[in-house]
């Protein structure tokens, strides 16, 4: 036991003790915020950085022109009386001021068809930006058209958006239920667990062959069981992990108070806010209605569960990598045996994707027992609530799976540590574990 | 007694077998060669007294008992293949393998200091292991294996690696440990070094031990009946007596004659001194290398011809 903790102790301060350890805490929430950052730059610098664009319009019917104003992004120009061949003089005429030729002909109230001329691009902003404006303006000019009063008004009380809200019957009473909330949980979850045991995973391996590739394995084993040091690997990476993840729980606590005083979003989850305020504020009610959401999952037995799949898949698919890295001498050829690993994984990801949109169906149900999904499938079902049995039978499986697994890496381990050379293929660890 | 008392140990792998029946006994406080041509199964037989791996038959005895994984606190192991962790600190590479030897951290300390002291390398304490040199890489690694003062050491191999400066260190400190009472199990191809420091040897090939004594025992067995004469006129050879075999310029030891089968050494040299002017004589006995070969080759012939 003494050795063990000895073990434990040198495999996590080896990693954390690490550069690239620090670097990495530290860099990924940075690295997330810039990929989180990238877009809404890219965005701005398109919306300011780029002139403004001059569009002539052609507009045959004389009615339509005025409904498209001028933006930050295009200004659009009224011509009249022009047809198609001279659009295109004028356009060689500019010389490349104008930057596409709108041309809404005679007949588009029966047709529908407004065509854009251009030696450039046209993209889709502008498409877009045109099929709107038109679309509203003409579509308001037939209601006009047909000169029945109020027409307008009936047409847009006509208009429903309807909100299905669902609502759980359960113990404490009637209760909104979540399926929003619900499901980022259950995707947050399951991304966490699969995040954790692909990238820990791999650095047990790492580290199972750097001993290898070092050689200092035998002068290890030669004072510990080969179990014990596999044992002390997969926990020392294991808390390694753990450490990691509390970082940045903190950090992205820290962040979130500043970002919530800065917002006024801490505000928000207080204090029932009236009808009146919330119709006037429309993404404050949105925002109200998430907090609602949230607050009413029952976070206990998701969390128990969670800590629970979280071990066990970890222990599983960590083991797995242990015994796998044994077999090879250096990391690069680690992928013949990884690759089917790390399919599964992505196959057990993908299902929980799927499974989200239906988290009863046979297909969650199967997935999220089989031992190898389940760590990652269980996380999207748990929010949604899960039938006891189903919870048990997937755990007790997933342990003793687990168990089973780490006991046959144990015995792959202790012959592949020592194999040398010859590269090792399946048949070989089947021959070790016999 | 012997100290370690290995009794027909057997190991099989998936088609071979790698120890085949061998037994070996190594006395208290001797230095023991155990050799071998590559594949012998010396790598093998060494891994299970270290516990590594469990042999499928037969035992080892450690000071007259059974051993059992907590006897691996006993003994000091270099394996042929051997490495450090390259990011850590010296001291804290000795301290480890120490204390996984079962060492507290106190003694740890202590025993890590006083060797360092002891191979100059004290101000590489706190340097990284990646920062040595490979010689000072090989004395830590040495360090590491003694630090825990184990009663029964074994080496395999030691000498490869070291330049002969320090090479002579670690023989050195070898025999100063045999002195301080250790055990010494040394496995090696390195001939000269045998007859250099070992007492006893057991040699392996295909799995079995074909030879084992004391290194003199085992060289006056083997001895070709060759006497090397030194005469101040030339010898003639002497068909009822012996053959002149071509000299060996290595030596420089005057006239290699072999004796014929029956002839004895008293006879041989009174007949040579009737006859030459006889200055000196010595018995020449084989070396351990040739003795290696001979009997390693000699056994390929048998199996050739089985």
């Amino acid at each position: 036991m003494n050795k063990l903790r000895l073990i434990i102790a040198r495999e996590y301060m080896s990693i954390v003790g690490r550069k690239s350890f620090i670097i990495m805490t530290l860099g990924m929430p940075l690295l997330f915020l810039l990929i989180a950052a990238v877009p809404v730059g890219l965005a701005y610098l398109n919306d300011k950085g780029s002139d403004v664009q001059q569009i002539a319009v052609i507009d045959e019917t004389g009615r339509y022109a005025a409904a498209l104003h001028s933006d930050d992004m295009y200004s659009f120009v009224a011509l009249k009386g022009d047809t198609v061949t001279n659009a295109r003089e004028f356009y060689d005429k500019a010389n490349g001021s104008i930057g596409a030729v709108v041309i809404i002909p005679r007949d588009v109230d029966s047709t529908g068809v407004v065509n854009i001329y251009s030696e450039g691009t046209i993209t889709p902003s502008l498409v877009s930006t045109i099929r709107n404006t038109l679309n509203d303006t003409i579509e308001n000019a037939h209601l006009a058209a047909m000169g029945i009063p109020n027409l307008q008004e009936m047409v847009e009380k006509a208009h429903v958006d309807i909100d299905v809200r669902s609502i759980k019957w359960s113990e404490a009473g009637e209760q909104e239920s979540s399926t929003d909330a619900a499901m980022g949980l259950g995707f947050l979850l399951s991304f966490i667990t699969y995040m954790f045991v692909l990238m820990y995973g791999a650095m047990i391996m790492n580290s199972v062959i750097e001993e290898k590739t070092n050689r200092i394995v035998e002068v290890v084993v030669s004072s510990c069981r080969p179990f014990q040091l596999m044992l002390g690997k997969i926990i020392g990476v294991g808390l390694v992990g753990l450490t990691q993840m509390a970082i940045w729980i903190v950090l992205l606590g820290i962040v979130g108070t500043v970002a919530g005083s800065m917002f006024g979003i801490g505000s928000m989850s207080t204090g029932t806010v009236p009808p009146e305020a919330m119709a006037a504020a429309q993404d404050s009610g949105f925002m109200q209605d998430v907090m609602k959401q949230i607050l009413s999952i029952n976070y206990l037995p998701i969390i128990l569960n969670f800590v629970l799949y979280f071990i066990g898949g970890y222990l599983l698919y960590s083991a797995l990598f242990a015994g796998l890295g044994s077999a090879v001498d250096q990391a690069s050829d680690a992928s013949q045996f990884t690759t089917p690993v790390i399919l599964i994984m992505l196959i057990a990801f993908y299902a929980g994707i799927a499974c989200a949109e239906n988290p009863m169906g046979p297909m969650a149900v199967w997935c999220s027992i089989i031992p190898f999904t389940s760590p990652v499938v269980m996380m999207v079902r748990l929010p949604f609530g899960v039938p006891t049995w189903q919870l048990v039978l997937s755990i007790v499986l997933l342990f003793a799976t687990a168990l089973a697994i780490t006991w046959l890496a144990a015995r792959i381990y202790r012959r592949g540590i020592l194999h040398y050379g010859q590269k090792a293929s399946f048949k070989d660890l089947f021959k070790w574990i016999k | 007694m012997p100290y370690l008392d290995i009794n027909n140990v057997v190991k099989r792998y998936e088609g071979h077998t790698a120890l085949d029946g061998v037994s070996m006994q190594v006395e208290q406080g001797c230095i023991y060669g155990l050799l071998g041509p590559n594949g012998a199964g010396k790598s093998t037989l060494i891994r299970i007294i270290n516990r590594i791996i469990a042999a499928d038959a037969g035992s080892v005895t450690l000071n007259g008992k059974e051993m059992t994984d907590d006897d691996i606190a006993h003994i000091g192991y270099l394996p042929e293949e051997r490495g450090l962790y390259k990011k850590m600190k010296v001291g804290d590479h000795i301290v480890y393998l120490g204390r996984l030897k079962g060492m507290t951290k106190a003694d740890a300390v202590a025993s890590m200091h006083w060797w360092l002291d002891r191979f100059d390398l004290k101000e590489w304490e706190n340097k990284k292991v990646e920062n040595l040199s490979k010689g000072m890489q090989q004395k830590v690694q040495f360090i590491g294996t003694v630090i825990h003062r184990p009663p029964l050491l074994i080496f395999d191999e030691p000498f490869s690696g070291f330049d002969p400066v320090n090479a002579e260190q670690l023989k050195t400190e070898i025999l100063a440990l045999r002195d301080q009472g250790s055990t010494i199990l040394f496995s090696t191809h390195n001939m000269a070094s045998v007859e250099e420091v070992c007492q006893q040897i057991t040699l392996l090939n295909h799995a079995k031990v074909v030879l084992t004594g004391s290194v003199d025992e085992v060289k006056q067995h083997h001895k070709k009946n060759i006497i090397a004469v030194q005469t101040a006129d030339t010898i003639e050879p002497n068909p009822e007596l012996f053959t002149i075999l071509p000299p060996d310029p290595a030596k420089r030891q005057g006239t290699l004659i072999k004796l014929d089968p029956g002839v004895n050494v008293r006879d041989a040299i009174s007949w040579l001194n009737e006859h030459y002017r006889l200055t000196g004589f010595t018995e020449v006995l084989p070396s351990m290398n040739e003795i290696f070969i001979e009997t390693v080759k000699s056994q390929k012939t048998v199996e050739n011809n089985e």
